[in-house]
């Protein structure tokens, strides 16, 4: 049995927040004497991530995805609770423990922003001590990878957005980390640029096996790259395991599309449902049910029997809608 | 734990140190004429005392300086105080307030790199700016000095640890940001207080009493002013060595309080985040 790459073990940050009042009298009172509220922005949080793996962080904003990185990547200490990456506990910030990990943000930049990408690129890998022969076979892979020979040459300002996100790539995997955090790595791109830099991230984490643990609110991100998910909110985990099996357990209803046959196509008629049925859309003679998981089976059968139906289909409810239920609730 | 050079446990990266002083002076080249103006800008206070000074000489000599001494000795002011002034103390409050610190922290280089490779950037640049409009002031004002070998030998340390001095003390100052959102308050004194106490308004010893004694004994004359007392020959033997050692010792406390100030200012970013 291997050591997972990341350990997070009963991991919990409490800030203190002064609690400021309106008003210029209570904020002359706060100068003599501050009261402070205790924000749990991570909440006894535990998982396991093994090397290879890609695993989407995702949750409402605020619900503690930064806070998490942060502490993984050694920004922050812990109020209490054991991380260990790559064999390092991340808040010793140790050298050699940056030079394992990397994190690429859709909203903060690594690049010099008015010199050339190659410049930053040879700087970063000095600041790496990245041996000169593994530099380029590394920098020649990547830039062939994301098909970016041309940018090389021209002053980051002058990049586009998605421009950019390659050059961060670049910058984030020069040195060849093992551990790499994504926080919004497709911010602001457009639709041909994510689906481009989704498959460089398959691709790269096939090739590499470098373990990737993303953060996006991006749905299709989540889906077209993390097998595995840990969701996050109010700074507790609230789940973690396969995309798929999200829906089945945060959302207790199966969705049933039913198209009914030609002579029934009026749409005033009063259709017969079994009790406990919704009807969440109704459009001519196609009727969409929502149904719960349990009675999907039995209330199937009795549509078959009731209506005359020419077309029925079973699914579970979109992802976006589970989660959107799942960050509106907390929880289901 | 950290400090500041090293950043963390374990070696320091000069290699990559030195990458970025080279990268960041190619970047900075790029807008030559934007920090000529910031140059310029610095010049002018001196260039106006300078003028002052010398009308009021007239033919005489004040505080035992000619008009061609006060011409020298604000001339070389402007090279000193452009040398020893670090523009880059007053960025560090925003790496800390613009959340870029978080960048720079999980490097394995410590940030106190980016720092010194703008202020190296920035020296270069700025001196190709100034060298030649000094020069030209220099055949139009006609300055009088006369420097000994040992004045040049001792302007040369002295005008490194000013340099080391300004730049420390505006550091540790800086760095006040990880508390005070607006830690660059500071900053803004300490540059009046170097008006006011390090020659520029006025050579130290013309300074009425007790505030020429409150200008030997505080750090700001040994960021500009004693170094072109130096080397324009206002000091003699005793001075210098008294001048060193004032410089030194406040140089050795402003590096004792970045490296604190570092330390605990890191302990509280990790605590309470950026």
């Amino acid at each position: 049995m291997t050591v997972p790459q990341i350990t997070v073990q009963g991991l919990s940050k409490i800030y203190r927040v002064p609690v400021r009042a309106e008003g210029l009298r209570a904020s002359l009172k706060s100068l003599i004497k501050r009261t402070y509220n205790d924000v749990h922005a991570v909440l006894d949080v535990s998982f396991a991530i093994e090397s290879g793996e890609i695993v989407g962080l995702i949750g409402p904003n605020g619900a503690g995805k930064t806070t998490t990185l942060k502490i993984l990547t050694g920004l922050l200490h812990p109020t209490t609770g054991l991380a260990r990456v790559a064999g390092f506990i991340p808040w010793q910030r140790k050298h050699a423990y940056l030079r394992q990990i990397s994190m690429v943000m859709g909203n903060k930049s690594q690049m010099i922003w008015d010199i050339p990408p190659m410049d930053s690129f040879r700087v970063l890998g000095e600041i790496y001590s990245v041996p000169s022969s593994q530099f380029k076979q590394t920098l020649d892979e990547l830039i062939d990878l994301l098909d970016m020979q041309e940018l090389l040459t021209k002053p980051v300002r002058n990049l586009s957005l998605g421009e950019r996100m390659k050059c961060e790539l670049v910058a984030g995997l020069l040195y060849r980390p093992v551990v790499m955090f994504l926080d919004e790595p497709t911010l602001g791109l457009d639709v041909s640029m994510q689906l481009r830099l989704r498959r460089f991230l398959a691709e790269y984490n096939r090739k590499s096996g470098v373990t990737i643990l993303l953060t996006s609110h991006y749905m299709a991100d989540v889906m077209a790259l993390c097998p595995r998910v840990i969701l996050i909110h109010h700074g507790k985990l609230l789940y973690d395991g396969e995309l798929g099996a999200l829906a089945q357990k945060m959302a207790p209803f199966k969705l049933v599309r039913i198209t009914l046959g030609a002579e029934n196509g009026s749409v005033s008629r009063e259709i017969p449902l079994p009790a406990g049925v919704e009807i969440t859309q109704r459009e001519n003679n196609l009727l969409t049910l929502r149904v719960g998981r349990a009675e999907a089976p039995s209330v199937t059968a009795q549509l078959l029997q009731s209506l005359p139906v020419a077309d029925l289909t079973v699914e579970d409810p979109p992802i976006e809608a589970v989660i959107d239920q799942v960050y509106m609730e907390g929880g289901v | 734990m950290n400090s500041i050079f090293t950043h963390s446990r374990g070696h320091g990266n000069l290699r990559g140190g030195m990458a970025l002083v080279k990268a960041t002076w190619a970047s900075w080249v790029q807008y030559r004429s934007f920090f000529f103006i910031l140059a310029f800008g610095w010049m002018i206070q001196p260039l106006i005392y300078l003028l002052v000074w010398t009308t009021a000489a007239g033919g005489k000599t004040i505080g035992g300086l000619n008009r061609g001494e006060f011409v020298a000795y604000y001339l070389v002011l402007i090279l000193v105080n452009q040398i020893t002034y670090s523009q880059t103390n007053w960025t560090i409050g925003d790496l800390v307030r613009y959340g870029q610190m978080n960048r720079l922290l999980i490097r394995p280089l410590s940030p106190f790199y980016d720092t010194l490779s703008s202020e190296m950037a920035g020296k270069v640049v700025y001196m190709i700016f100034d060298l030649p409009i000094v020069l030209v002031l220099a055949l139009i004002l006609r300055p009088e000095m006369y420097v000994t070998p040992i004045n040049l030998l001792a302007f040369i340390p002295a005008l490194l640890l000013a340099w080391a001095l300004r730049f420390f003390w505006g550091y540790w100052l800086a760095l006040l940001a990880f508390w005070a959102t607006r830690a660059d308050a500071l900053l803004a004194l300490q540059d009046s207080l170097v008006f006011l106490l390090a020659g520029q308004v006025a050579p130290v010893a013309l300074l009425p009493g007790a505030l020429r004694t409150a200008a030997v004994i505080l750090p700001f004359r040994y960021m500009v002013g004693f170094p072109v007392e130096v080397l324009t020959g206002q000091v003699n033997t005793p001075g210098l060595i008294m001048g060193f050692v004032i410089q030194t010792g406040w140089l050795v406390l402003a590096l004792v309080l970045t490296a604190v100030f570092w330390r605990l200012g890191l302990r509280r970013y990790s605590a309470v985040g950026g």
